[in-house]
Order: C-alpha cells, then sequence, then structure tokens
C-alpha cells in the first residue's frame, strides 16, 4: 500500500489524491505583455526531473484540499509534505 | 415544489451486518473560516463545530462532522419534516451567510444517509474500501472522507459497530447494490 500523509487528515492511501503536477510556478502578472513563446512556457514546459522534484498534490477524495509534496519521481519516496502558501521544507 | 427524494427507501438484514437508509433528515453544510462564524454556529445550536480533524461534534438533536478546515457537514439525528429543515435552514441562512461570516447551503436531497450496524461492518466496507479502520471503529464520533468501492463517503462512527455513512444520492443505487451483494459472503 502506498501511503500519502495529507497534511489536514493524515495518512491515506494513494488512490485518495490526485496529482497536480510541479509546485511553485508563479502566473505571470501581466499575461497580455508576453509573446506567445513566454505563455507557452509557462502553461506548458515542465522541469519533469527524475530524482527530488516539488510537486502539488490534491487530497480529492477526502477533505479536497491543495497541499505540496517534496518526492523522488525515481522511487516514489515522499521526503515531506506542507501546506500551501509554505515555503519547502528541504532544499 | 421542495420535496424529499430518496433514491432507496429500504432495509436490508445479512449475517451481523443490517444496512439502513435513514429518510428524511436534515443534513446542512456549512462553511467558513472567521471566529464570528463558530460562535454564531454555537449560539444556534449549542455545537461548536469541531476544528480537529475526522472528529466530530453533537447533542441529541444534532451532529457537526468535520470535512476540511473551512467545511462541515450538519445533520439531524430525528427524522424531520420539510418545515423544520426550511426553518433551520433559514434561520441559519439569515445568521451567518447574509452577514457574510461564512455560507449555509441545505445538502438534505445531495446526500443520502445509510446506517450500517453489526459485527461485520467493518470487515464488509473493508473488502472495498482503502481506509485503515484500526482506531476509527474503536473512536466514538470519529468522522473520514473515503472510497467504498470508488464512490465518495462520508462515514460517522456512531457506537461500536454502527455507523452512518453519506454517499451522494446520484451514486447510491450503485454503492446500496454494491453493499448488498458483498454483503453476501459473511
Ligand atoms: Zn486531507
Amino acid at each position: 500500500m502506498f501511503l500519502i500523509n495529507c497534511p489536514y487528515c493524515g495518512e491515506r492511501d494513494q488512490s485518495e489524491f490526485s496529482a497536480g503536477g510541479e509546485a511553485h510556478i508563479i502566473r505571470p502578472k501581466q499575461p497580455t505583455e508576453l509573446s506567445d513563446d513566454q505563455w507557452a512556457e509557462f502553461l506548458f514546459m515542465r522541469k519533469n526531473i527524475k530524482g527530488v522534484q516539488l510537486e502539488r498534490w490534491n487530497h480529492a477524495h477526502g477533505c479536497r484540499k491543495w497541499f505540496n509534496m517534496v518526492r523522488d519521481t525515481s522511487n516514489d519516496k515522499i521526503h515531506a509534505v506542507y501546506k500551501m502558501g509554505e515555503k519547502p521544507p528541504i532544499k | 415544489m421542495l420535496n424529499y427524494n430518496s433514491p432507496i427507501n429500504d432495509q436490508k438484514e445479512y449475517s451481523e451486518i443490517r444496512i439502513t437508509e435513514v429518510e428524511p433528515i436534515i443534513k446542512l453544510n456549512l462553511r467558513g473560516k472567521k471566529r464570528d462564524f463558530m460562535t454564531k454556529i454555537g449560539k444556534e445550536l449549542s455545537i461548536i463545530p469541531p476544528s480537529d480533524p475526522n472528529t466530530s461534534s453533537g447533542n441529541e438533536k444534532f451532529n457537526i462532522l468535520w470535512l476540511s478546515p473551512d467545511e462541515w457537514i450538519l445533520y439531524s439525528n430525528d427524522k424531520s419534516d420539510l418545515n423544520n429543515t426550511n426553518f433551520l435552514e433559514e434561520k441559519l441562512f439569515n445568521e451567518v451567510s447574509k452577514s457574510k461570516i461564512g455560507s449555509i447551503t441545505n445538502v438534505s436531497d445531495h446526500w443520502t444517509m445509510l446506517n450500517i450496524k453489526g459485527k461485520n461492518t467493518f470487515d464488509l466496507l473493508s473488502t472495498g474500501c482503502p481506509f485503515n479502520f484500526n482506531d476509527f471503529k474503536n473512536t466514538k464520533g470519529a468522522v473520514a472522507q473515503t472510497l467504498v468501492n470508488h464512490i465518495d463517503v462520508i462515514i460517522h462512527n456512531k457506537d461500536l459497530n454502527n455507523l452512518n455513512l453519506f454517499v451522494r444520492r446520484s451514486f447510491a443505487n450503485h454503492l446500496w447494490s454494491w453493499l448488498n451483494d458483498s454483503s453476501r459472503f459473511f
């Protein structure tokens, strides 16, 4: 069983969660001033790291809150979870 | 016209499992973050919404279950008529929603409540649920939101081997069929 520690509900099975992609991507303040390339960069381009990655997750079938996770994509080891708006606890 | 619509209206009994649809009861969704919201709800219902995750609070009339840091569901213990529901909803709506300290939504028809009791209750759920019931089943008033046979549910531990399970109305028949099929194995 693959458990994820929701910062609100505690440890739950992974099937209750959904992944939301890379975390800490900041939306440009003035999208109208960007070129198509710059906008596409924000919208689509992700690091897709093999190794430790900062990600957004949602406890979709529990409290339905979003939170962040530090996960090693090569072995699924979860190093930390932290709430939205908080700074990553490691790195 | 407002009306209660029950998708099931049934009761089944198996070996050490009894499943009953309980209706009609009041269910209200409460949302709020402010301190005023807590005190207002506390004053109106004489129950404070619990701030601890996976817990509930209640008295002889109502239960308030924790769903999220700013969301709760309230339900009545007793069966009620539409007038009662409308009166309570209107009273809370005027006190909370109108003064913009939170929101009150009537979800009486949105959730279907099943009561499951008997020694095999948790074994039955565990056949299709990823949640660990070890601590849960010994904690009176505990609340869990999880999946049963891939269907979203809210489970409220009422008493020893006696729980109330909330399922969305549109999924209620599907879950009902699954619970009945799975109960036959015990
Ligand atoms: Zn959660």
